[in-house]
C-alpha cells in the first residue's frame, strides 16, 4: 500500500490548467437529467414486464415464481439444464428464503451441492469450475437492461456467477430498480455515509457473449453460456 | 506494440486498405450493424441529445478538475488496500510493472482487453523479463496468436474473417475444427480457462475509475475481464490519466453512453467496478492489488484547445460512422487508434511527424462529430491540426503552399477573381472534350483520376446578371 | 425583402443556371434581388486545408461585400456555413468579429430562406421524372438544414421522389480531399453512384454544387445515365 509519484504528476495537471492544485471542488450543477425520467413512476410489476421484456434480447430464460414454489421451480430449472453439481452462495438469505432447505433436498435426490463457504478457501474456487450452474441472489435488478447487480462478498463469491457453464439468479421483486441510475444512486449515498462499497459490484446482464469473428454473436464465451432469472413475487 | 503500427508510408497504407476487399466488406457491414445499433437504442433510450449533453458536461467538468479526482482516487485505492503508481511515461508505468512481476516471479500474465496496455507496449517489456503474456479477449488472442496489431478500438480483429481466424488457430494452437464461429469461440474458451486458472498476475485496462469511492470499472461482454480479476492474486490495472468520473452517478451516465453508442447494447453483459484488493473474509479476487496511471502525453492536451479529446471514452461511435474508415480500414491510420478520434489524438500523443497525413483523412463530414456520444468537435479539431500542420509546423509542400497563397491572393482580390473565372474556360480548353475534362493538367489531376471535371461555363452568373441590370436599365 | 445573392464561386463559374434560378425563385416570392459584384469564395478551401491566416483576406473581402445587405441568401450549405464560421475564425479580431456576426446572422441557405423566412413551403413548380435527393453532410449536420429541401421537394408537381439509401453518408469530396485523397475519394464516390443506380432514379437532386460536381462527374465518367441537378433548378421548373 503505497502513492508513487503523485505530487510533481499533480502539479504538472494544475499547471497545464493554469492554475494551482485543487484542495476542494464543489460538486456541479449539471444543465439536465434525462436518466431520472426514464420508467419513471413504474410500479414493481410494470418494471417485471419490463425485465421479462429485456430477458428476450439478451438471450436469457425467464421464470416467475413465488417463494412456496421456489424450490420446485429451481428443480425445474435445473433439470432443464441438465445439471447436477451445483454452486450455491451462502448467507441470510438462504435460511430466510426456505431455499436451504431446497438444496438439502436436492442433495438427499443425489445432486452435488456446494454452497459458499470462505473457510474453504481455494476448494470453493475448484468446485466452481467444475459445477454445471452457479445459484445467487440478486441484490439489485436493473429492469431496463435486464441485468442483476451483485455486491460480491464472503457469502457470494465472484466465481459462482462467473466458472460454471449456467447463471441462475435468484431475483426477489423487492429488487427491481429502473435502471443503473437507481443503483448508482444508492452506491453513491452509501459512499457519502462512509459505508465502503464491496470489493467487487459484478452488473450481469445474461450470459457471456462475442462478436469478435466476423460480428457473428455469439452466445457464451468465457462466462456462462445459458442464463435464467427467477423472479420471486412475494420477497 | 506502441501507438504507431507499422513502418509503411501512409501512401502505401491506404493503397494497401483500398486493395484489401475483404477487409472493406467485412468494415462495411460492421459499421452498418453498429450504426444501425446505435441509432436504435439511442431511439429506445429517448432524450438522446440531453444525454448527450449530460455526458459532454460531466467530462469536461471532470478534466478541469483532474487533478483532484486523481487525488481522490488514489486516497480511496489506497485506503482499500491497494497501491498506486503514477506514470508520466511510457517507460514508467512498464518498468513499474515488470517490477512487480519480478517480485512475484510471475511466469504468467493474463490480460483483459486494454488499449492503454497496447499504447504503451506493456506486453513486449512483460515478455522481455522471461513472462508469458496472454491475451484473454477473444478479438486481442486471436491477434497476439497472430501478429497482428488491432484495427478497431472495440472489436480490435474486424479485418480478419473466420477462415484466417481458423488458420491461426491451427497453426499456433493445433485447433482441428471448422471455422463456425461458435466451434472457434468455444476453442477459446477451453485454451484460455487453463490461463486464467494458472496465471500468476491479472493486468486490465480500466473504462472509467469511480473517484468517491476508488472503483476500476470494467465494461466488457465476454467474461474475461472478471476472470482476470478473479483468480490470479495480483490484479494490476492500467489506466489512462482522464479515465476518471467523479461518483458513481456520473459513472452510470457515461456507461449508459458508451455501452450504446458502442455497440447498441442498454448494458454489455458485465459493467465490473472492482475497489482495492479482496476482503480478508473473501476467496476470490487479488490479494495484491495496483493501479497504474499513465499520462504519456495526455498532460500536454490538457489546458489546450484540444482538451474535450481527452473527454473520449472509447466507444469508437465515430470510427463507426465514418465513411473514410469504411474504405481504408484501420491500419491504414498507422495508429493503434484509428478513424476519426485516432486522427485527432494520434498526433497529440505521439507528434505531428509521423502522422501528419492523419488530420488529412477525412472529408470533414463531420459524421463523426454527430455520432459522438460526448459532444467532442472531431472534425474542428481535424481543421486545426491542419492549421498547426501548416503554419506551426510548416511540413506541407511547397507546391501546396504556392498554391494557396495564389488561391488567398485570388479569393481576397476581386480583380483577380474576375479575371480568372472569366478565362477559366479558354485556359482549361485544350483539355476539354464535350464540355468535360477527362484528363486535368497539375492540381486537376487527382480530380480527373476519379471522375470527370466539368468545364467552367460559357458565360458566368455575374455576367449574365449584369447583363440582366443593364436591360432592365435601358 | 431585400436579398443579396451569395452565389458561390462553383455556380458563378460552372453552373449560372443555378444562380439565374435561384434568383427567379426568390424573385418570384416577393424578394428584391441584388448581387453584390465584389464577392469571391467563401474561403473555404483555403480553411479547411489548415491555411487560416492565408484565408482571412479573402473572408474580409467578403464581409466588405455584403455589409450592406438585409440578407444574404446562397445556394449551398456548405458555403454558407463557412460564412458563418467567420466569426470563429476572426476571434483574434474582435472588430471584424462583430462584423463577422453580422453577417452570420444574416445569411441563409436558399431551401432555409424559403422554408424558414419566406415560410413557403410549396414553390408551385411542376417537375416530372423521378429523382433521388442527396443530402450534404455540411447542410444537414453543420448548418442544420434537414428538413427544408425535403420539403420543397415533396411539393413540387410530377417530382416522384426515391429515398437515396445510405444518403446520410458523405459523398467523398471534401473540397481539397477529393485532390489530396482522391483515391479515397473516389471509393466514396463510388459507393455513392452505386446507391444512386439502385433507386433507378433519372435525376439526382442535390443542394450544395461541390458535391454535385464530384457525384456528377463520377456518374458520367461510369458511363451512367443519370443527369444531376441542384435543387434551384428543380424548384425554379414551371
Amino acid at each position: 500500500m503505497a502513492i508513487h509519484n503523485r505530487e510533481a504528476f499533480l502539479d504538472n495537471l494544475a499547471g497545464q490548467l493554469g492554475r494551482s492544485r485543487k484542495i476542494k471542488v464543489e460538486s456541479p450543477h449539471y444543465s439536465v437529467h434525462p436518466q431520472e425520467r426514464v420508467f419513471q413512476g413504474a410500479t414493481q410489476d410494470e418494471l417485471v414486464e419490463k425485465l421479462e421484456d429485456q430477458c428476450k434480447v439478451i438471450h436469457t430464460s425467464f421464470m416467475r415464481t413465488d417463494l412456496e414454489r421456489l424450490g420446485e421451480t429451481l428443480r425445474s430449472v435445473l433439470l432443464n439444464y441438465d445439471v447436477t453439481k451445483v454452486v450455491g452462495a451462502s448467507g441470510p438469505r438462504n435460511d430466510e428464503t426456505g431455499l436451504s432447505n431446497v438444496y438439502t433436498e436436492l442433495q438427499a435426490e443425489g445432486y452435488d451441492i456446494h454452497i459458499w463457504d470462505k473457510n474453504k478457501g481455494q476448494e470453493n474456487i475448484t468446485f466452481a469450475e467444475q459445477a454445471g450452474a452457479g445459484i445467487v441472489f440478486s441484490d439489485l435488478t436493473l429492469a431496463e437492461s435486464g441485468t442483476v447487480a451483485l455486491f460480491n462478498d464472503r457469502y457470494n463469491g465472484r466465481s459462482i456467477s462467473l466458472l460454471p457453464e449456467t447463471f441462475i439468479a435468484i431475483i426477489p421483486k423487492s429488487t427491481l430498480v429502473p435502471r443503473m441510475t437507481q443503483a448508482s444512486q444508492l452506491i453513491h449515498e452509501e459512499e457519502k455515509k462512509g459505508n465502503p462499497i464491496s470489493s467487487c459490484v459484478s452488473f450481469v446482464t445474461g450470459p457471456s457473449n462475442s462478436a469478435d469473428i466476423e460480428m457473428n454473436l455469439i452466445v457464451g464465451v468465457h462466462g456462462p453460456v445459458k442464463a435464467t432469472y427467477i423472479i420471486v413475487d412475494d420477497i | 506494440m506502441s501507438i504507431k503500427i507499422g513502418h509503411k508510408p501512409y501512401a502505401e497504407r491506404i493503397q494497401d486498405g483500398l486493395n484489401n476487399s475483404f477487409m472493406r466488406k467485412a468494415v462495411s457491414s460492421a459499421q452498418g450493424r453498429f450504426r444501425s445499433g446505435r441509432l436504435k437504442a439511442a431511439e429506445e433510450l429517448g432524450d438522446w441529445e440531453d444525454w448527450r449533453t449530460l455526458g459532454e458536461e460531466i467530462r469536461s467538468h471532470t478534466m478541469e478538475n483532474l487533478d483532484y479526482y486523481l487525488h481522490q482516487l488514489s486516497e480511496q485505492v489506497e485506503k482499500r488496500g491497494g497501491t498506486v503508481f503514477f506514470a508520466e511515461t511510457a517507460k514508467e508505468a512498464n518498468e513499474y510493472i515488470q517490477e512487480i512481476a519480478k517480485k512475484k516471479q510471475a511466469k504468467k500474465v493474463v490480460k483483459s482487453k486494454s488499449m492503454v496496455t497496447e499504447e504503451i507496449g506493456l506486453n513486449e517489456t512483460l515478455e522481455k523479463s522471461g513472462c508469458e503474456v496472454v491475451e484473454s479477449d477473444l478479438g486481442e488472442w486471436i491477434l497476439q496468436l497472430d501478429e497482428d496489431p488491432p484495427s478497431h478500438i472495440v472489436t480490435p480483429a474486424l479485418h480478419k474473417n473466420k477462415e484466417q481466424i481458423r488458420e491461426t488457430f491451427r497453426k499456433k494452437k493445433g485447433y482441428t475444427g471448422s471455422d463456425d464461429p461458435v466451434e472457434l469461440a468455444a476453442f477459446a474458451r477451453e485454451q484460455l480457462r487453463q490461463d486464467f486458472l494458472e496465471a500468476d498476475i491479472g493486468v486490465t485496462g480500466c473504462n472509467f475509475a469511480v473517484a468517491e469511492s476508488g472503483a476500476i470499472t470494467l465494461v466488457t461482454n465476454e467474461g474475461n475481464a472478471r476472470m482476470v480479476t478473479s483468480l490470479p492474486d495480483t490484479q494490476i490495472s492500467v489506466m489512462g490519466m482522464e479515465r476518471i468520473v467523479p461518483t458513481w452517478e456520473d459513472l452510470e451516465v457515461v456507461v449508459s453512453l458508451l455501452t450504446r453508442a458502442a455497440v447498441g447494447q442498454k448494458l454489455t453483459s458485465y459493467i465490473t467496478a472492482l475497489t482495492g484488493t479482496r476482503l480478508e473474509d473473501e476467496v476470490d479476487g487479488p490479494e495484491d492489488f495496483h493501479l497504474v496511471i499513465v499520462d504519456n502525453g495526455r498532460s500536454k492536451i490538457l489546458g489546450t484547445e484540444f482538451q474535450s479529446a481527452l473527454h473520449c471514452i472509447r466507444c469508437a461511435a465515430c470510427i463507426n460512422a465514418c465513411p473514410v474508415y469504411r474504405h481504408v480500414g484501420g491500419h491504414s491510420y498507422g495508429s493503434i487508434y484509428p478513424g476519426p478520434i485516432g486522427a485527432v489524438l494520434t498526433p497529440l500523443l505521439d507528434g505531428y511527424e509521423d502522422h501528419k497525413d492523419l488530420p488529412y483523412a477525412s472529408t470533414l463530414c463531420a459524421a463523426c462529430t454527430e455520432a459522438c456520444p460526448v459532444k467532442i468537435p472531431l472534425h474542428e479539431h481535424l481543421i486545426r491540426h491542419r492549421e498547426i500542420i501548416v503554419e506551426q509546423e510548416k511540413m506541407t509542400t511547397t507546391s501546396e503552399k504556392i498554391m494557396m497563397k495564389g488561391f488567398a491572393k485570388w479569393a481576397s482580390t476581386p480583380a483577380a477573381y474576375k479575371l480568372s473565372t472569366k478565362m477559366a474556360r479558354t485556359t482549361l480548353k485544350p483539355w476539354t472534350k464535350d464540355d468535360y475534362i477527362e484528363k486535368g493538367p497539375g492540381p486537376m489531376k487527382g480530380w480527373t483520376e476519379q471522375r470527370d471535371f466539368p468545364a467552367p461555363s460559357k458565360e458566368r452568373f455575374r455576367d449574365w446578371y449584369q447583363k440582366r441590370e443593364q436591360r432592365s436599365d435601358h | 425583402m431585400k436579398v443579396s445573392l451569395f452565389i458561390t464561386c462553383l455556380c458563378d463559374t460552372f453552373t449560372p443556371e443555378v444562380g439565374k434560378d435561384t434568383v427567379e425563385l426568390l424573385e418570384r416570392f416577393g424578394c428584391e434581388v441584388d448581387f453584390p459584384a465584389g464577392q469571391t469564395c467563401c474561403g473555404q478551401p483555403a480553411y479547411n486545408s489548415g491555411y487560416k491566416s492565408e484565408s482571412i483576406k479573402g473572408l474580409k473581402q467578403m464581409i466588405k461585400t455584403f455589409e450592406q445587405a438585409e440578407y444574404v441568401v446562397g445556394p449551398s450549405g456548405s458555403c454558407v456555413h463557412m460564412l458563418k464560421e467567420y466569426p470563429k475564425v476572426l476571434a483574434d479580431e474582435p472588430e471584424w468579429a462583430e462584423r463577422a456576426r453580422k453577417l452570420s446572422g444574416k445569411t441563409f441557405e436558399l431551401t432555409q430562406f424559403l422554408v424558414d423566412v419566406l415560410k413557403v413551403e410549396d414553390v408551385g413548380s411542376t417537375f416530372t421524372g423521378t429523382a433521388t435527393y442527396h443530402p450534404s453532410c455540411h447542410m444537414t449536420r453543420l448548418l442544420g438544414v434537414k428538413d427544408a429541401p425535403r420539403i420543397l421537394l415533396e411539393n413540387v408537381k410530377g417530382l416522384n421522389l426515391i429515398d437515396l439509401p445510405m444518403k446520410e453518408d458523405c459523398c467523398g469530396f471534401g473540397g481539397t480531399f477529393a485532390v489530396k485523397n482522391s483515391h479515397i475519394s473516389g471509393q466514396m464516390v463510388q459507393e455513392k453512384a452505386e446507391h444512386i443506380e439502385e433507386t433507378q432514379a433519372d435525376y439526382l437532386i442535390g443542394g450544395d454544387m461541390g458535391c454535385v460536381m464530384n457525384m456528377g462527374g463520377r456518374l458520367r465518367r461510369n458511363g451512367q445515365e443519370v443527369k444531376f441537378l441542384h435543387i434551384a433548378q428543380v424548384l425554379n421548373t414551371q
